[in-house]
């Protein structure tokens, strides 16, 4: 089942943002208060756009929201956005609220009205800064990864029941003459968490196994292939 | 003949690149304060004049060991002629004189003569020389001639010496030049009060008073009364001798306390741009540095997380209240407008690796700034903040060699959290620097015994690092996961991932085994 998104505000960010939402993966629903801009997400082809008063508990409960689904706060009147963040963890006590805010008391408030992660504007400029200074190289890579406009990227394959990678060592493979690099893995057996590759530990690959590589896309979607046409291979 | 053969070694010297570099280093230690090691030249030299004095005044009442006598003065009497000397030749350049003087003769067909191109070079050596710091130098070093030695009190020429040194004597001469009409006009003043008093004094008592006798006598108790200080050697005895010392002493007091607010406003006035100035001054020390154009909340933010003092930056904002506030938050800031060409260039642009950050919230201004940045220098690194993707373009067209979006970037996080939520947490991690993926750059260059070698010899596998890519110069183009056989070379940025300590001990091999 796809989840569903719910984003607030058709703003300035909140358009950006509907527009970089991969929307197979997600149901996307825009919800608005103000009716020009209710109107223009219309205009912009988004189906599932409501038009609402946000302060009230019974508009908001009327929407399909449940527990499972991704809460997106970026309503222009910050005062608003708190309050809506406010209501939300109210009917929902374990939704994923996230929101933008653009200073460290806004901030603040947004904790405490409880969304799950505040992503503060100036901070992560000022981050961004910071790395651009100190590893300009690694922050271009990683920049790449994320738009993509680059062709090296991250790729999670799942290794397939029988592939040549069951039941290796992690250590042990070299994936570098397919042009790819294994960053790390998660493994099912251990925990969900992400385990870098570079943590030293041994680890075996099972069949289940999420590996995450990085690569240019080409020698990504041929090494991808590559494992599961072994997997055939091995069925016939 | 001769003539010919000057002309010959004047165009060998512009030739020679070794020539020109130590005169430039002799330059640059001697008179550009901008150039990093000439603190230490300074420091060697006030330790001399002082040890110097401090001999001088030991010698009043003990007898000097010899070896003292012989350091004052041999040693360094040698090391100020050694600076006369060197500072005389920096002056200017001979050889290019003749050079220019020779060409032109050859353009014009007419005879090239020598004495001109000495006359000129002399001209400007002899203005040097009768420059009063160089007659300081110079006096500074007489002591050392032994029929002078009576001129002892020759080494108080080399305290004077310390006004090249020191650069805040210098700021209190030049804070004083600015009042120069006020200074002047009350100095003519206490000069006429003077005159006209001693006179009268002298005319009205110069029979009856026992210790005026001569003029000099009468002027030194004019001076000595007007100036406040009356030492009561001299004091009038007559009616008349009294009444001129009541008018002189109340206009003495109301000179004196003109005087001082002179000064006080003087000071008062400059005071905020001496103090930008010794900010300017410490800042150009450093080889790298960080120019912040405006005190807004991406700056607090910025500096908020410059808790390791990795970088030295200064702050500049055209607002004064954001200014007070900065100083106030502890940073060292300066009220000018980062925009103007002159604000910019009293930073070490020429040395050091300067990095502009223009984070004001108007993108017109951004982008005035980077401008200006650029002109200056194109080797200074312009980071600038623009409102959107829109005005992108123009920034770099403006030259600027990255523009943050700080919405773009706040939606670029949130929709990598959404849309690629494993990735979000690798990413996160790497760039916070978390201990597990350490992210380091690594520039050849730095480690010597990584020049020539191919990739496929070293093995990061045992180091526990991931290799991910090479760099080539900082302006080249990014290899990802390059061939074994590629070669290293010294402009090379390795790209490498693992543990901190994986990377340390990576980095400490190949340094110790450099060396």
């Amino acid at each position: 089942m796809r989840k569903s998104a719910f984003v607030f505000g058709y703003g300035r960010r909140g358009s950006s943002f509907a527009k970089g939402l991969k929307t197979d993966d997600y149901h996307l629903y825009i919800v608005e208060n103000r009716e020009e801009e209710y109107e223009k997400a219309k205009s912009d082809g988004y189906i599932d756009v409501v038009y609402l008063d946000v302060t009230k508990d019974e508009e908001l409960e009327s929407l399909p929201m449940s527990n499972q689904s991704y809460i997106i706060c970026v309503m222009e009147d910050e005062h608003l956005n708190v309050f809506l963040t406010l209501s939300l963890r109210a009917l929902f006590p374990h939704a994923t609220i996230v929101a933008i805010s653009d200073s460290i008391h806004v901030t603040q408030k947004l904790k405490m009205a409880g969304a799950s992660k505040v992503i503060d504007l100036y901070q992560v400029s000022a981050n961004r800064i910071h790395n651009i200074l100190r590893k300009p190289v690694a922050t271009k890579l990683l920049d790449s990864f994320i738009s993509n406009d680059y062709a090296i990227s991250f790729r999670e394959i799942e290794i397939p029941l029988g592939s040549c990678l069951d039941g290796v060592m992690a250590n042990d493979i070299d994936f570098s003459s397919h042009g790819v690099l294994l960053l790390g893995m998660i493994d099912v057996e251990l925990s969900h968490k992400f385990i870098f590759i570079t943590s030293g530990i041994q680890h075996k690959l099972d069949e289940g196994d999420t590996i995450v590589c990085i690569g240019y896309n080409e020698d990504l979607d041929r090494f991808e292939a590559k494992i599961k046409e072994i997997k055939e291979g091995q069925q016939q | 003949m001769i003539s010919e053969l000057i002309v010959k070694i004047a165009f060998w010297l512009n030739g020679s690149v070794r020539y020109k570099q130590i005169k430039t280093f002799f330059f640059n230690v001697l008179e550009n304060s901008d150039y990093t090691y000439k603190k230490y030249l300074d420091s060697l030299m006030i330790f001399l004049i002082l040890t110097s004095v401090g001999i001088l005044v030991y010698e009043v009442r003990n007898p000097v060991p010899q070896w003292m006598d012989t350091y004052d003065i041999y040693i360094v009497s040698f090391i100020f002629l050694v600076e006369y000397l060197l500072r005389f030749w920096v002056h200017d350049d001979l050889h290019k004189v003749i050079i220019r003087e020779y060409e032109q003769a050859r353009f014009l067909h007419k005879p090239f003569l020598l004495r001109v191109p000495f006359a000129e070079v002399c001209k400007s050596k002899i203005k040097y020389v009768i420059s009063p710091s160089a007659i300081i130098d110079m006096l500074a070093i007489l002591p050392a001639y032994r029929p002078l030695r009576i001129l002892r009190i020759f080494v108080l020429f080399r305290v004077f010496k310390l006004l090249r040194y020191t650069k805040s004597i210098n700021q209190f001469v030049d804070v004083l030049a600015t009042k120069r009409f006020e200074l002047f006009t009350l100095l003519f003043l206490l000069l006429f009060i003077t005159f006209t008093a001693g006179i009268a004094i002298y005319v009205f008592e110069e029979t009856k008073n026992p210790n005026i006798t001569t003029l000099f006598d009468a002027f030194y108790w004019s001076l000595v009364t007007i100036s406040t200080v009356g030492y009561g050697d001299i004091s009038p005895v007559t009616q008349e001798g009294k009444a001129v010392s009541m008018f002189i002493i109340v206009s003495g007091i109301a000179m004196i306390s003109f005087v001082t607010s002179v000064i006080v406003s003087a000071f008062s006035e400059k005071l905020d741009e001496l103090k930008e100035n010794r900010i300017i001054e410490d800042i150009n020390r450093n080889k790298d540095f960080i120019i912040i154009c405006g005190y807004g909340q991406m700056t607090k933010m910025f500096l908020r997380q410059e808790i390791d003092g990795h970088n030295d930056y200064v702050i500049i904002d055209k607002n004064t209240e954001r200014v007070k506030q900065a100083i106030k938050d502890g940073y060292k800031a300066i009220n000018e407008d980062a925009s103007r060409h002159d604000v910019i260039s009293k930073f070490n642009v020429d040395y050091a690796n300067i990095t502009v950050l223009s984070l004001t919230n108007s993108d017109i201004e951004n982008i005035y700034i980077a401008l200006n940045a650029k002109s200056l220098s194109r080797k200074i690194k312009v980071i600038a903040r623009a409102t959107d993707e829109k005005m992108k373009k123009k920034f770099e067209l403006a030259g600027v060699d990255y523009v943050l979006l700080p919405n773009n970037v706040a939606n670029m996080m949130l929709l990598t959290s959404i849309n690629q939520p494993v990735m979000y947490n690798g990413i996160h991690a790497i760039l916070t620097g978390r201990n597990v993926a350490h992210i380091d750059e690594v520039s050849v260059f730095e480690y010597g015994d990584l020049v020539n070698k191919k990739i496929g010899d070293i093995d990061f596998k045992s180091y526990k690092i991931l290799f991910i890519g090479i760099q080539r110069g900082l302006e080249g183009e990014f290899v990802f996961n390059p061939s074994k056989e590629t070669v290293l070379q010294e402009e090379d940025i390795l790209l490498l991932m693992g543990l901190r300590i994986s990377i340390e001990y990576f980095k400490e091999n190949y340094v110790r085994s450099h060396l």
